[in-house]
């Protein structure tokens, strides 16, 4: 990674640019990839949803004509290309579909992620149609809610740390922060979806099967969640290990 | 599978004329429903895989009624039968509904009582063959066994009826035990075709031979629907190859060879129905949709004279029809998909392509 940013300072240093730190210039003909190198702190955030910029002049608040100004001074950085203004714009399934990438190929994954929503979708859909008038109502068909709800009901609530005290390592109860606790819940879906399926059956398929087991608290992720729940209950004795 | 069968209620995008030939245009961009009882025997094999999955999925199978299909039947219900038959050729961009508007069109030919010849896909004949066997009753012909008793199987589903009716006209010799003979019903033909896989290709062969002959006949007259969809494989090129690894011909192997025959138009009693497909085509580049592109010209020179039936992308009334039709069956489960902003952005993303609307709003 600093080997690409060095080549890119030495590209535009040769092109006669002002300073090494002002980057983002695009020159007809040729794109510099800036998006992974330092922006000077000077460039501000993009704003990529539409709703912000259909607020009528009369009804901004003092601090968004603030911002409103301060942008139209100062430069804005390039918005990275998973970032849309589309209403059906997801982060979270953006940072599953991330995760769930080999070798940058975003296409994959992508097309593996829609694949598997379509398929949660017709199973649901199928059984809903099937179902009795009664039990409509309860069959969730939204493919991105059951999504959603899966990954919450995999999420850890607690975390275990590895402690060296005396010379020994104790597995040590942490809480975790809404980060780390996302990206355990995606780690173990993936790895599980990876590792646990018949050789024959496709990827797309082994997932919806397990979002759908998730989504009604059963499955391989959820019992891995709770068996690290376990350890840290029963590792409780070493909780004043921790010092933060 | 199960096909439900719905209380009447009133909505704008559905018909409850579910019979095509009472179809009009006042029913255009509606949606009317293939009967669940018709839907196994006229339908074996025509339909497009996704919309099978779709049928199954949400338990009813619905067909929009659409211009160029309409086109179609009006010129089916006014053509004269005793001249020589008619070729109608539909065409249009990929994933503009060329294949739904024949099975409209096939199942209109079978609720009037047609003998419907409908062949799913003539690139399945020219393509991925495992076992080509040299033919016996011509030398320099190959012989597709698979194929040839799959589709005679399905040949079975779809006309049942019809087969005890019709008598043979000549004597068939299988080999020196076996023959048919003359006066036997079509049935007794097919189902040895079925059952003798090894000469299902001249069982085909044979079939539609009798078929072309005896359609225009006034005793016992039948009309003879042919439909075939992707006809721009029966000229061209194959990826079969012979043994010693040169490339076999179009006109090499008898299932192409019969049914070229068949879409000649030197008989009459019937329609010859056609659709040309990019998507499973052979050799052909993938922006090429027009008739001269894709037939070339030997294809182009045998389909000639023929009638043209542009399929166009889905109109302002269709879209609108669709849409409603999705969120009706609990398909569009977005939250943001009902609204206006997402719906002005799914006509964006799809350009009102039925295929890519359709694969768009599978995972919306």
């Amino acid at each position: 990674m600093f080997i690409k940013q060095a080549e890119q300072l030495k590209l535009e240093k040769q092109h006669g640019q002002v300073d090494s730190g002002h980057q983002g210039v695009i020159r007809p003909g040729r794109v510099f990839l800036v998006r992974w190198s330092r922006y000077n702190p000077y460039y501000l955030e993009p704003e990529p949803r539409k709703e912000v910029y259909h607020i009528p002049e009369t009804e901004l608040t003092p601090e968004q004509k603030e911002e409103r100004e301060l942008k139209s001074v100062r430069p804005i950085k390039a918005a990275t290309n998973s970032v849309t203004s589309s209403v059906f714009n997801d982060p979270v399934l953006s940072k599953f579909v991330n995760m769930m990438m080999k070798d940058g190929d975003k296409i994959i994954a992508k097309g593996i992620i829609t694949q598997t929503l379509e398929n949660m979708k017709r199973k649901q859909v199928e059984k809903y149609h099937k179902a009795p008038e009664g039990k409509k109502a309860e069959i969730e068909c939204n493919p991105y809610a059951i999504f959603h709800q899966a990954l919450e009901n995999c999420k850890p609530v607690i975390g275990l740390a590895s402690i060296q005290k005396g010379g020994k390592f104790y597995q040590v109860p942490i809480p975790l922060t809404d980060n780390r606790r996302r990206f355990l819940a995606m780690k173990w879906m993936i790895t599980e979806c990876r590792d646990n399926k018949h050789r024959r059956t496709l990827m797309y398929e082994k997932l919806s099967q397990e979002l759908l087991a998730a989504f009604s608290k059963e499955g391989n992720v959820v019992k891995r969640k709770h068996e690290l729940h376990k350890m840290a209950e029963s590792n409780r004795a070493y909780a004043h290990y921790r010092w933060w | 599978m199960e096909l439900e069968t719905r209380p009447e209620t009133f909505s704008i995008f559905r018909t409850q004329e579910n019979d095509p030939a009472c179809q009009s245009e006042q029913h255009l961009g509606q949606y009317y429903t293939v009967p669940p009882s018709h839907f196994h025997t006229v339908f074996p094999h025509g339909l497009p895989p996704r919309y099978q999955q779709q049928v199954k999925t949400f338990n009813e199978g619905c067909v929009m009624v659409r211009q160029p299909a309409l086109e179609l039947i009006s010129h089916l219900k006014r053509a004269d039968y005793s001249k020589p038959t008619l070729r109608y050729l539909l065409y249009g961009v990929k994933g503009s509904g060329k294949t739904m508007s024949l099975c409209h069109t096939v199942h209109y030919c079978s609720t009037q009582g047609w003998l419907v010849l409908h062949i799913p896909d003539a690139h399945l004949w020219v393509k991925n063959c495992k076992e080509l066997l040299p033919s016996s009753y011509h030398a320099s012909r190959f012989d597709q066994p698979i194929q040839a008793s799959n589709w005679l199987r399905n040949f079975r589903t779809t006309n049942e009826h019809f087969l005890s009716k019709i008598k043979l006209r000549q004597r068939y010799v299988w080999t020196k035990r076996e023959s048919t003979e003359e006066g036997r019903p079509l049935g007794e033909l097919v189902d040895m075709g079925v059952s003798r896989v090894k000469s299902s290709s001249d069982v085909v062969g044979a079939v539609l031979k009798e078929l072309r002959l005896q359609a225009g006949g006034t005793e016992g007259g039948f009309r003879l629907a042919v439909a075939v969809d992707g006809v721009n494989g029966l000229w061209g090129r194959t990826t079969l190859k012979k043994e010693d690894k040169s490339p076999v011909a179009p006109e090499e192997l008898t299932l192409v060879h019969n049914l070229r025959k068949m879409i000649n138009n030197d008989w009459c009693g019937g329609a010859v129905i056609a659709t040309l497909s990019q998507t499973g085509s052979l050799y052909a580049p993938s922006s090429a949709y027009l008739p001269q592109e894709l037939l070339g010209e030997e294809g182009f020179d045998s389909m000639d004279p023929f009638v043209p039936v542009p399929v166009s992308l889905y109109s302002e009334k269709e879209f609108e029809s669709c849409y409603l039709y999705y969120l009706d069956r609990h398909w569009l489960q977005h939250s943001h998909s009902q609204t206006e902003e997402g719906k002005k952005e799914m006509i964006f993303l799809s350009n009102r392509n039925p295929s890519v609307l359709e694969r768009l709003c599978a995972f919306l």
